[in-house]
């Protein structure tokens, strides 16, 4: 038992392995995709052993895997197999064009697997102190793949992303810290004070003042890695900098590493201080990132840019579901994890065709897509519809089941304010992809791919997420409808 | 003011150790040349060394005992060592030109950031087993500094100083107060540190040779 979670987070350094022996993309991709997908039946696994029954649990929590984990392991498994696919033609056209030398090539997979490897155990560990070190890891791995190409912009995006992630960190340590103290009266040894399920269990003993600093302090330090307003500032620099597939690992499944930190503390302070409290700081955020998001989407000229602000948005819409709370709302920011993470792996992957056969990230130089390109820009076009949420796609399911329950929680002013923004959001993103995706073809273009087998693998993981859209938007398979039942009855 | 009072001799010295360390914070805070700021962390560190050794003698655990040894020898020692032979001695950085608010007003808002730690968690209730209460309300001092430091300074270095202040002031929380870390975590967050530290030296240098061979400030990333 206690094997799957150690074989999920580990596999991806497969990955790193073949980085270390071979300079060769395709060899290197292929073996961290074979890992992914191992690491993928791994987290299947463990959903299906923890199903409505007992967590698998390790001494000290050090790993625990109960519903919400295998939830979000999933869903962290799912964009790194998209991204690994996405990542062999990406890194060989740019091998093959001499934008990336051998080594870097390397260093590219070798981080790869550190990054899927670290994002995969955070999501498996319930022992705070853990947690922190895990998710400090994945910041570490991911920044100098932000950095890998290598120009001058990037290495700024890089450092402004390690120095405010590691800023937002340390305040998350020092959340936990707090919590820990709240907890030094509980009986029981000291080991388990940092241990979520103890803490869970025991919450109505803890020390209220502690836990409450310690509390909002692990929401702005983890919020500052899922890219909360305002704590934000690093995500689109680091968005656009980085090289494509890793784009999508940012914004997929790293924002979700850090909802998943957040929500073990939502879970802790709804039970020690009642609902009202986390529901009041996550609202407060959620609504600040859905306002500024959907601002900063109109008229944004750089198109991987745009993507970023929507997916501070969509952390937003998140933070939202989590602070209205109930049945619905929970289950409607779990599903909408699940969708953000999948539709922003499409889009991303899809821009990384965009940056190779156009050479540029700025939308008005981008016109005509779905005739020179005609499957990315299908896929672009109706990712884009989904990403911001129209029928008959996975994100309108669970953004109207968000709104739904701000309709149960009673507070329809905040419901109207949350349909008014995403409108905006709607308009202010379509504007910009519908005139990149539509019209003549224009301006310069190359191939993006050298050759047939690039293609294909470019297009095969966005055309699959793109399916996943459509399959969540008109059913939610009954496997994980009772997962997500699960995972709410956990967090309730 | 019960809560300031020193409970044993260890936290005495563990108190008095503790104010040197703010003092530290402080006096990188009050200055602008690149050697000063490395030297004053460097001996922040040792200082901090020193707590955690005093942590693993009244408590009776070996573990920290390791924990002060990597302290003294790679945050003592080696990053202020190694920080000023690949940054400051290679690019030959001297004083600090990114200086946003001056020295004096940012030492003013540092005092009112310690009185505002005080005011807020002076008053604490004692928590359990704890060996000097004195420590929260310094630690959390000593972490905002830091991230004064990483506001009010413009250039890599300092901003890079910054964070390993505030990154002390967690840790020498973590180890005076919760002597009861399991290892692994607090073996595992002073690995993240170390690792943090190379990449952003390996970044700083980047940028700054980038800088040097391509002429000026680098551009904002395009829009």
């Amino acid at each position: 038992m206690i094997l799957l979670p150690i074989l999920a987070s580990c596999l991806p350094l497969l990955g790193s392995v073949a980085g270390l022996l071979t300079s060769r993309a395709q060899l290197a991709g292929g073996i961290a995709v074979a890992a992914a997908v191992g690491s993928l039946g791994a987290a299947v696994a463990e959903a299906a052993m923890t199903g409505g029954g007992a967590p698998i649990a390790s001494a000290g929590s050090f790993i625990y895997v109960d519903g919400i984990s295998a939830f979000f392991a999933i869903t962290v498994a799912i964009v790194v197999l998209l991204a690994g696919i996405g990542s062999i033609a990406y890194v060989h056209a740019q091998q093959v064009r001499g934008e990336l030398s051998p080594n870097r090539v390397r260093a590219y997979f070798v981080l790869w697997g550190l990054f899927a490897g670290s994002m995969v155990a955070s999501v498996e560990t319930a022992n705070l102190g853990l947690l922190f070190v895990l998710v400090e890891a994945c910041t570490l791995a991911s920044v100098v793949l932000v950095a890998i190409e290598g120009r001058t912009s990037g290495l700024e995006a890089g450092w402004r992303y390690v120095i405010i992630s590691s800023l937002g960190i340390t305040i998350a340590l020092v959340g936990t810290l707090f919590v820990f103290f709240a907890a030094t009266a509980l009986p029981g040894s000291p080991e388990q004070h940092l241990t979520w399920a103890y803490l869970v269990h025991h919450a109505r003993q803890l020390d209220g003042t502690g836990l409450r600093l310690g509390f909002l302090l692990a929401v702005v330090g983890y919020g500052t890695k899922v890219g909360l307003v305002p704590m934000h500032t690093w995500l689109p620099d680091a968005h656009a900098e980085a090289p494509s597939p890793a784009s999508a690992m940012l914004s997929g499944a790293l924002l979700n590493v850090g909802m998943y930190a957040i929500l073990r503390y939502v879970v802790i302070a709804d039970r020690a201080l009642g609902p009202a409290y986390a529901s009041h700081v996550l609202l407060t955020f959620g609504f600040l990132s859905v306002a500024l998001g959907a601002l900063f989407l109109v008229r944004r000229r750089d198109f991987k840019r745009l993507w970023a602000y929507s997916s501070v948005e969509h952390m937003g819409i998140i933070a939202i579901g989590l602070g209205f709370g109930g049945v619905l709302g929970l289950y409607g920011a779990l599903l909408h994890t699940l969708n953000h993470a999948v539709g922003k792996a499409v889009l991303f992957l899809a821009g990384g065709t965009l940056v190779l056969a156009y050479e540029t990230r700025q939308a008005s130089r981008i016109s005509g897509v779905l005739s020179s390109l005609p499957v990315t820009g299908a896929v672009l076009l109706l990712g884009s519809l989904a990403v911001v949420g129209s029928p008959p796609f996975g994100l309108f399911i669970s953004e109207f089941t968000i709104v739904r329950a701000g309709l149960a929680a009673q507070s329809p002013a905040l419901v109207g304010l949350l349909l008014l923004l995403l409108v905006l959001a709607f308009i202010g993103f379509m504007y910009t992809t519908s005139r990149m995706v539509l019209g003549e073809p224009k301006g310069q273009q190359r191939q993006p791919y050298p050759g047939r087998l690039g293609a294909v693998l470019a297009a095969v993981p966005i055309l699959l997420g793109l399916a996943g859209l459509l399959v969540l938007g008109l059913w939610v398979p009954g496997v994980l409808n009772s997962l997500l039942m699960h995972s709410v009855e956990v967090i309730r | 003011m019960q809560s300031l009072a020193v409970v044993s001799s260890g936290g005495l010295l563990l108190t008095l150790v503790a104010v040197l360390i703010l003092l530290c914070a402080l006096a990188c805070l009050g200055s602008k040349l690149f050697d000063r700021y490395l030297r004053y962390y460097g001996l922040q560190s040792i200082l901090l060394a020193v707590a955690a050794g005093t942590a693993a003698y009244l408590d009776h655990e070996p573990a920290l005992w390791v924990l002060c040894a990597l302290t003294l020898c790679l945050k003592g020692i080696a990053i202020p060592y190694a920080a000023r032979r690949f940054l400051v001695r290679r690019l030959g950085l001297k004083r600090d030109t990114g200086v946003t608010v001056g020295l004096s007003v940012s030492l003013i808002i540092g005092a009112g950031l310690c009185a505002f730690a005080y005011l807020l968690l002076g008053s604490q209730p004692l928590a359990h087993g704890v060996i000097s209460v004195s420590i929260i309300p310094i630690s959390t001092s000593v972490i905002l500094l830091g991230a004064l430091m990483m506001v009010v300074r413009r250039h890599m270095v300092a901003q890079l100083v910054g964070w390993l202040i505030m990154e002390n002031g967690a840790f020498l929380a973590a180890v005076t107060l919760t002597a009861s870390f399991p290892f692994i975590v607090e073996a595992g967050i002073f690995f993240d540190v170390i690792a943090g530290v190379l990449i952003m030296l390996a970044m700083a240098t980047g940028l700054a040779e980038q800088m040097a061979t391509g002429g000026g400030l680098p551009a904002r990333a395009p829009e």
